[in-house]
C-alpha cells in the first residue's frame, strides 16, 4: 500500500509537469488548429531562465534571499520570460504564414524548435546544469510516513500546479478575454466578425501557453533538477501526446492526458517493467484513439457543409 | 550571463586558432618546441614534412551529451594544431555531428565515405554508433578509431575499427571484483540504459557478479528519461550497489539524488560513461573510467599539454585525451606515409595505423594496436566520489 502511494506521488509530480505542458499545446491548437512544436524549447528556455536566477542570486548552497522569495522569483522570471518567447515565435514565425497552407506554420514550428535548441547550445554551452534543489530545499523536509516519503518539493510543485490549472479553468470560463478565446476557438471569422480583435487573442493564446511552460521548466529544474538544451524535445513529446490523450483543443482534457501519462509511466516502471515504460504510454495513446479518436474530452469534428 | 558570453568568447577564439592553423604555418609566436608533444616516436623528430589530409571526426557534437562531444572535438582540434604546429603538416578535420544517434551516425558516415578527401575517420563515441557505422566504413576500406567505445565485440566485428580505449571485456570483470571484493556486496542492481554499450557492460558485469557469488537483478531504463522517482522507489532494501552502466552523467545524478530522496542506502558504482566530475557528484559513489585522470600523472610532457589545452578551452574530463590519442594515431600513420613518399590514401593509412608504434602518449602508455585493433595493454581505473565531489583514485 504504503508503496502504491509512493508511486501516486510519484506519478502525479511528473503528470503535473506533463499536464502544464500539454495545456500550451492544447490552447494553441483550439485556436489556430496550429501544431506548435516550438512549445517544448520554450518549456526549455524557462528552465533555464529559473537557472539563471537562482545561479545570480546566490545559487543552491549560498542563495542571498530566503527560500520562499526566491522561489517566487525564479518562478515569476521564468513564466514572464517564457510567455513573451511565446509572443516573439507568434509575431515572427506564425503570424506571417496565418493564411498559408497548414503545412507551411507546421514546418515553421519545426524550424523555430531547432533554431531554439541550437541557440541554446551556442548560449548556454552543452553543458549540463542543476538547479541542486536538495541544497536549496532539503529532502528531509516534508512528509514522512514509514517508508513513504514525500518531499516538500514534490508538494511544492504539485501544489502550484494545481493552482495555474485552476487559475487558467477560471480565466477560460469567467473572463471577458476567456470567452473571447472560446469564441475565436469555435469559429475565427464569425469571432471576427462580431468585433474580437482575433489578433490580440492569438497573442494572449501564446503568452498564456507559454506562462504555463516556463513555470513547466522551473517545476522541472526544481523536482528533476537537469536542465540542458535538449530537454524540450521529449518533454515537448510527452505534453504533446497528453494533449491528444485528453482530446486536442480541449483545456481539462490536456490535465487528464498529462496526469495520465504521469501515472502510466510510474506504475509501469514500478510494476510491470521499466524497459518497456514509453511502449505502455504510447500503446495507451493508440487504444485511446482506437476507441475514441478526438481523445478523453475532445468533442468529435463535425465536417462544415 | 557573464559565463554564457565566455564561451562566445571562447568559441571565436577557437574558431580564429582553427583559421589561423589552416592559413599556414607563418605565425610563430614563440617558436616550435611546445608541440614536442608525446609523438616524436621515430619518424625524425620536429622536422618539417609536406602532408595534407582531411580526418573525419564524428561525435555527439549537440545532443543530449553534447558536453561530451564538445569536449571530444576540442581535444581533436587542439591535437590537429599541435601537430601541424610541430610537424609543419597540414591536416584538416571534417566534422561530422551524430548525437550519439546510431541513425545519426549512419547517415553521417556515408557523407564521409563520398568525400574523397577524407582519409580516416575519429570516432564515434559510442558503441551503438561504431555497430551503425562499421560495415559503412568497412566496405569503403576507411580506417575508424573510437577514443571511447569499449564494447567488446567491436574490434572483432568491424575489420577496419581501432580504438585506443581498453574493452568492456576488462570494464565488466574489474567493476565486479571491486564490488565483490572491495565493497562486500550481496546483492546488486544493474539498470541498463537500453544502449548496445550498456546492455553488453551490464551482461559482462552480471556475469563476472554472479561468479562471484553475488545475487544480481536488473533493470533497464531510456536515456531520455525524465523522471527516475518510479524506479528508485522500486529499489529493493537489502540492495548493497546499484551498478549503472550509463552514459548520461547527469541522469545519474539524479537518480542517486531520488535514491536518497526515497531513503534508500544503496551506494551507486557507475561505468565509464558517468566519469564527469561536474554532473555526477554522488557522494560515496564509485565510477571506473577507461582513461587515468591525467591531470594527475607526473609526466612534465602531458602536464604542459594539460596546461596548454586549459588555456586555450578549460576544463576537461576523461573523454578527451583518448580523442587526442586518436586523432594523433591517425596524423602519426599519414605523416608516416608521406615520408615514405606516398600520398596518403585511405588504404595506405589503414595499413599504416594496423602498425602503429608510439611509445609514449598523453594517456600515459605506450599505444600499439593488437591484430583486430585492440589498444594493447590498457587497464580500467575505480575512482571514488569525495564529500566534496571531487573524484579520488581508489584502484
Amino acid at each position: 500500500m504504503d508503496f502504491f502511494v509512493q508511486q501516486l506521488v510519484n506519478g502525479v509530480t511528473l503528470g503535473s509537469v506533463y499536464a502544464l505542458i500539454a495545456l500550451g499545446y492544447s490552447m494553441v491548437y483550439g485556436i489556430l488548429k496550429l501544431l506548435n512544436f516550438a512549445h517544448g524549447e520554450v518549456y526549455m528556455m524557462g528552465a533555464f531562465i529559473g537557472y539563471f536566477v537562482l545561479t545570480a542570486l546566490g545559487g543552491a548552497s549560498s542563495p542571498v534571499l530566503p527560500v520562499a522569495p526566491l522561489l517566487v522569483l525564479m518562478f515569476l522570471a521564468g513564466m514572464l520570460g517564457a510567455g513573451l518567447l511565446g509572443v516573439v515565435i507568434e509575431r515572427f514565425a506564425y503570424r506571417p504564414l496565418r493564411n498559408a497552407p497548414r503545412i507551411a506554420p507546421l514546418i515553421s514550428a519545426i524550424g523555430v524548435s531547432f533554431f531554439l535548441q541550437a541557440s541554446a547550445l551556442l548560449l548556454f554551452s552543452a553543458q549540463f546544469r542543476t538547479y541542486d534543489t536538495p541544497q536549496l530545499i532539503p529532502f528531509s523536509t516534508g512528509i514522512e510516513a514509514g517508508p513513504l516519503r514525500i518531499s516538500l518539493v514534490r508538494m511544492l510543485v504539485i501544489g502550484s500546479a494545481i493552482v495555474l490549472m485552476v487559475a487558467l479553468t477560471l480565466l477560460v470560463s469567467r473572463t471577458r478575454l476567456g470567452k473571447a478565446m472560446r469564441a475565436v476557438s469555435y469559429d475565427r471569422e464569425a469571432a471576427a466578425m462580431m468585433g474580437i480583435d482575433v489578433d490580440r487573442v492569438i497573442v494572449a493564446t501564446f503568452f498564456i501557453g507559454s506562462v504555463l511552460a516556463g513555470a513547466a521548466g522551473v517545476m522541472v529544474g526544481l523536482v528533476f533538477e537537469r536542465v540542458f538544451h535538449f530537454m524540450g524535445f521529449i518533454a515537448g513529446l510527452k505534453g504533446f501526446t497528453a494533449a491528444v490523450i485528453g482530446g486536442i483543443g480541449n483545456i481539462p482534457g490536456a490535465m487528464l492526458g498529462g496526469l495520465l501519462i504521469g501515472l502510466a509511466e510510474a506504475f509501469s516502471a514500478s510494476y510491470i517493467s521499466s524497459t518497456f515504460q514509453n511502449l505502455i504510454v504510447f500503446g495507451i495513446l493508440i487504444v485511446i484513439m482506437l476507441v475514441r479518436p478526438s481523445g478523453l474530452l475532445g468533442s468529435p469534428a463535425l465536417t462544415k457543409v | 550571463m557573464k559565463k554564457s558570453r565566455f564561451w562566445l568568447l571562447l568559441a571565436l577564439v577557437a574558431a580564429l586558432a582553427v583559421v589561423a592553423a589552416s592559413c599556414g604555418g607563418d605565425d610563430d609566436d614563440e617558436g616550435e618546441p611546445a608541440a614536442e608533444d608525446t609523438t616524436a616516436g621515430d619518424t625524425g623528430g620536429a622536422e618539417a614534412v609536406d602532408c595534407t589530409a582531411s580526418i573525419g571526426i564524428m561525435g555527439p557534437f549537440t545532443g543530449d551529451v553534447a558536453a561530451i562531444g564538445q569536449e571530444q572535438l576540442n581535444w581533436a582540434k587542439f591535437a590537429v594544431d599541435q601537430f601541424n604546429e610541430g610537424r609543419g603538416t597540414s591536416f584538416e578535420l571534417v566534422e561530422g555531428d551524430t548525437q550519439l544517434d546510431p541513425a545519426q551516425a549512419a547517415t553521417v558516415a556515408p557523407q564521409f565515405v563520398s568525400n574523397s578527401d577524407i582519409v580516416a575517420v575519429v570516432g564515434p563515441a559510442g558503441s551503438q554508433e561504431v555497430e551503425a557505422v562499421g560495415s559503412i566504413y568497412g566496405n569503403a576500406g576507411i580506417a575508424f578509431i573510437s577514443p571511447s567505445a569499449t564494447a567488446t565485440n567491436l574490434t572483432e566485428d568491424f575489420e577496419t575499427f581501432f580504438r585506443v580505449v581498453p574493452t568492456d571485456a576488462d570494464q565488466g570483470p574489474t567493476d565486479a571484483t571491486y564490488m565483490a571484493d572491495e565493497l562486500g556486496a550481496q546483492n546488486v542492481l544493474i539498470i541498463d540504459d537500453q544502449t548496445s554499450y550498456s546492455t553488453g557492460l551490464a551482461d559482462s558485469t552480471t556475469a563476472a557478479l554472479e561468479e562471484a557469488g553475488v545475487t544480481v537483478s536488473r533493470e533497464s531504463v531510456s536515456q531520455d528519461q525524465t523522471d527516475f522517482s518510479a524506479l528508485a522507489s522500486g529499489v529493493a532494501d537489502d540492495t548493497d550497489v546499484v551498478f549503472l552502466p550509463w552514459q548520461v552523467a547527469a541522469n545519474a545524478q539524479l537518480f542517486g539524488n531520488q535514491l536518497a530522496e526515497q531513503g534508500k542506502d544503496a551506494v551507486i558504482f557507475g561505468s565509464d560513461g558517468l566519469f564527469s566530475p561536474d554532473d555526477f557528484k554522488i557522494a560515496g559513489s564509485y565510477v571506473s573510467s577507461f582513461a587515468p585522470d591525467i591531470t594527475g600523472l607526473d609526466d612534465p610532457a602531458i602536464q604542459e599539454l594539460v596546461a596548454a589545452f586549459e588555456d586555450e578551452y578549460g576544463d576537461f574530463g576523461t573523454f578527451g585525451p583518448p580523442t587526442y590519442a586518436a586523432t594523433t594515431v591517425v596524423m602519426e600513420a599519414a605523416t608516416a606515409v608521406c615520408e615514405g613518399g606516398e600520398e596518403p590514401s585511405r588504404e595506405t593509412i589503414l595499413e599504416q595505423m594496423g602498425q602503429t608504434d608510439l611509445p609514449e602518449s598523453i594517456l600515459g602508455q605506450p599505444i600499439r594496436f593488437t591484430e583486430n585493433g585492440d589498444i594493447e595493454d590498457a587497464t580500467f581505473f575505480i575512482f571514488q566520489v569525495a564529500e566534496d565531489g571531487s573524484y579520488e583514485l581508489v584502484q
